[in-house]
């Protein structure tokens, strides 16, 4: 069976926890699952109900100390033999007649019943119950270590466009999550095209595009790239670093993210190379079929993708720069972010982009950007874009004149 | 694989059982089985077995695409993306400062939006474009064939037979100037018949009658493998009347919008749409905007906006990834979509007296 990449790096903590670690699917029991609390970045779903976090093997145990543990450990593990090292076959058998079968029903029940109605050992029960504790909690970390790490692992990414980068200060970082807002027209695709294009040239390192909406142009990418530089095989050879998937569907997206992953997690060089980058051009478009209407499945799996991206971002170290459209506030009459109040936790920076609003009635109004969500820069500042500023070459004839 | 059951494409009750029970990953459902996973989650063996049967489906297309590199149609590097899109052609529209401004035409793979008031002349541009897709690659077309779908009834036959007469005129004229082999055998084959009998008309009156025809294209197409335009005249029309649920419409119209341009891109064929024109209150005036609201906006990859200007009509580029915005005048001949004659050069006295044997010159219709 394929496994993935296993780094455990034991740190001296006194129950022997690992830190960052892959899981990899065996028979290693105390490897295993091993599922932090509920990052801060799942809000409760409108309706009432409570969100319970599916834990994801792929993630790393640290958290920020600026976020709490809000859920119980919320390992929804079935109880299995050897899940550890008191657990035994008959001790589920019977715990599953009192209808006992995951973690959370066993670490939350009263000890006292349980070992009188299953007719166990209230102490193994009691060494049990700390063990899978130990195993299914998160440990915190101190601020001075996870700042030395952070310094040592997050880049930062120049966008190509100076006044955008003077917005993000001084550019995209990698391990979070950027999004870009727009009505229709008003330069997203273009920002994301000037992104890759100065992220593959600058930097020369690989860029994933993700492409939802049909947007993704070569030729203007090209067009961008000869602006920059001159030599045709530099040129040439930018292009070949950005790889460019195209997918219409939300499960299509996710199965292309999960490559991604798996990719990096094995460090395969020859496709996904040193990336930094991963852009999506429109999350909006294939999470919108889902969204509204009485069914609330569209936000499990919008849920679900932002994970995927927030993984994505801080087990590997790259940015993910995601598009998204705009709608109008019903009491203001203002241009905000689609996708709701859940998806406006996901991305630590958000900017607005907007372009002209009736184009040939009035003069050229130039594009600008505004900054609506960030953790570093006040929110409100504005800066002017220059959008198609690129020399644009002098267009051949490609109609054929009879 | 690794892959979470949250990400697996099953139905909605089916993966709230299996994440009550306590599935994580497609490698437990997997490990699990049939009968195990009917007792476990309590549905019938059936069931069990189809879903199982997507999970494998999914992990096999996960395994293949990291074994074999790219194996999906889909993902490529945009080197290759650029070598592709320089050998595609054009859809042309007769008019050449619209090709211009488009970089060349309509663009196959996208979908292109075309906005304006009514009676401004969005029905005349599709039926020309029915008609352009048609041109031989000799005289540099595309030589495909078109789906038109009609929702508001604006197709007229005779129209379209005078546009498909004049492009035939228009290729012959062609001919006899070069006088090459090739010209004139396609000629044999691009007669007004041949153009009239190459647009499949679908006429869809209401909204459910369009999304099972958008839904049910892709099979059409597949049999009718030369078709590279599809047409939805009139994509406002349905919706705009009888929807009580807006957020409904929305979630349609995102729906829809996906599913064309899966059609675009797997079968190369350009997509043209057209919408109408609604109004918007500002703070102390009102404008004209395309309908369908703001998030209809984001389908189209191309849109363009026809107006007036008094008795002028205009053509302006609002949405393109690759060309700059720009307004150009057009106008509507009894032979088709047109560009507009630039008025005759007036030829001053002492022009006609140097030379009394030359004619003044004019500009030829294109």
């Amino acid at each position: 069976m394929a496994a993935g990449v296993v780094w455990v790096a034991l740190k001296g903590h006194p129950l022997g926890v690992t830190r960052h670690h892959c899981s990899v699917g065996g028979p290693m029991g105390m490897l295993r699952a091993v599922c932090p609390h509920g990052p801060p970045w799942y809000p409760r779903v409108r309706y009432g109900t409570p969100w319970v976090p599916i834990p994801s093997p792929h993630r790393s145990l640290r958290f920020h100390p600026r976020s709490a543990p809000s859920h119980s450990a919320g390992a929804m593990v079935v109880l299995r033999a050897g899940l550890c090292p008191g657990l035994t076959e008959e001790m589920i058998q019977l715990l599953r007649a009192n209808n006992i079968r995951t973690v959370v029903d066993f670490v939350s029940s009263d000890l006292e019943d349980v070992a009188q109605s299953c007719s166990l050992s209230y102490k193994a029960l009691v060494a049990v119950r700390r063990v899978l504790l130990a195993q299914f909690s998160a440990f915190p970390t101190n601020g001075a270590d996870l700042y030395e790490e952070l310094k040592s692992s997050t880049a930062i990414l120049p966008t190509g466009n100076p006044s955008l980068d003077q917005l993000l200060d001084a550019g995209l970082y990698t391990g979070e999550v950027t999004e870009l807002a727009g009505a229709p027209g008003s330069g997203k695709t273009q920002v994301c095209l000037s992104i890759a294009a100065s992220v593959s040239l600058g930097l020369r390192q690989h860029v994933f595009f993700l492409d939802s909406t049909g947007g993704f142009t070569a030729s203007r990418l090209y067009q961008m790239l000869q602006a920059r530089v001159e030599d045709k095989e530099e040129q040439l050879e930018a292009l070949q670093r950005v790889q460019v998937v195209r997918m219409f569907d939300i499960y299509e997206m996710l199965r292309a993210l999960h490559e991604v992953r798996d990719c990096l997690s094995q460090q395969v060089e020859s496709s996904a190379g040193p990336l930094k980058a991963v852009l999506i051009d429109s999350v909006s478009a294939v999470l919108s079929p889902l969204l509204g209407g009485r069914q609330s499945e569209g936000l499990a799996i919008m849920m679900q993708l932002a994970r995927e991206l927030k993984t994505l971002a801080k087990e590997f170290s790259v940015a993910v720069v995601v598009t998204n459209q705009v709608t109008r506030d019903s009491s203001t009459g203002a241009l905000k972010s689609a996708l709701g109040r859940s998806w406006s936790f996901v991305p630590s920076t958000r900017v607005l982009l907007q372009g002209r609003a009736v184009p040939w009635e009035e003069g050229a109004a130039p594009h600008t950007a505004c900054l609506a969500k960030s953790p570093r820069q006040p929110t409100g500042m504005q800066v002017q874009l220059d959008i198609g500023s690129d020399a644009v070459q002098e267009q051949r004839p490609v109609t054929p004149t009879p | 694989m690794q892959r979470d059951v949250g990400s697996l494409p099953l139905s909605p009750a089916l993966r709230a059982r299996l994440l009550a029970a306590g599935f994580q990953t497609a490698q437990e459902l997997l490990e699990t089985g049939p009968c195990g996973l009917s007792k476990e989650i309590g549905i019938s063996r059936e069931e069990a077995l189809e879903a199982l049967q997507v999970v494998r489906q999914e992990c096999a297309g996960d395994a293949a695409k990291t074994a074999g590199g790219s194996g999906s149609t889909r993902k490529c590097t945009a080197l290759e993306l650029l070598e592709e899109e320089q050998t595609q052609g054009f859809i042309i529209t007769f008019c050449s400062a619209l090709d211009n401004i488009l970089g060349g035409g309509v663009q196959l793979t996208k979908i292109t939006e075309i906005c304006g008031a009514p009676g401004v002349g969005k029905t005349q541009l599709c039926m020309q474009l029915a008609v352009d897709v048609q041109i031989p690659e000799c005289f540099g077309g595309v030589a495909g064939e078109a789906v038109f779908i009609d929702t508001e009834g604006s197709f007229m036959v005779d129209r379209a037979a005078d546009i498909a007469t004049a492009c035939v005129r228009h290729c012959q004229l062609i001919a006899e100037a070069h006088q090459e082999e090739d010209h004139l055998q396609a000629l044999e084959t691009f007669s007004l018949e041949s153009i009239l009998s190459h647009i499949y008309y679908f006429r869809c009156r209401d909204y459910i009658e369009l999304l099972a025809q958008v839904y049910l294209l892709p099979d059409f197409l597949s049999e009718h493998s030369k078709v590279r335009l599809v047409v939805i005249d009139g994509i406002a029309f349905p919706f705009r009347h009888d929807f009580e649920d807006l957020s409904l419409r929305t979630r349609l119209l995102n729906g829809l919008a996906q599913q064309l341009i899966i059609i675009a891109n797997d079968h190369k064929s350009a997509v043209v749409l057209t919408n109408q024109m609604t109004t918007r209150f500002g703070q102390n005036q009102s404008m004209l905007v395309p309908a369908l609201g703001e998030s209809w906006g984001h389908a189209a990859t191309v849109r363009l906006i026809f107006h007036w200007d008094n008795t002028q009509r205009l053509a302006t580029l609002y949405k393109s990834p690759s060309q700059k915005e720009s307004t150009i005048p057009y106008n509507i001949t009894p032979q088709g979509f047109r560009d507009v004659q630039p008025p005759p050069v007036t030829q001053n006295a002492e022009g006609t007296e140097m030379n009394p044997r030359k004619r003044p010159r004019r500009e030829e219709e294109k």
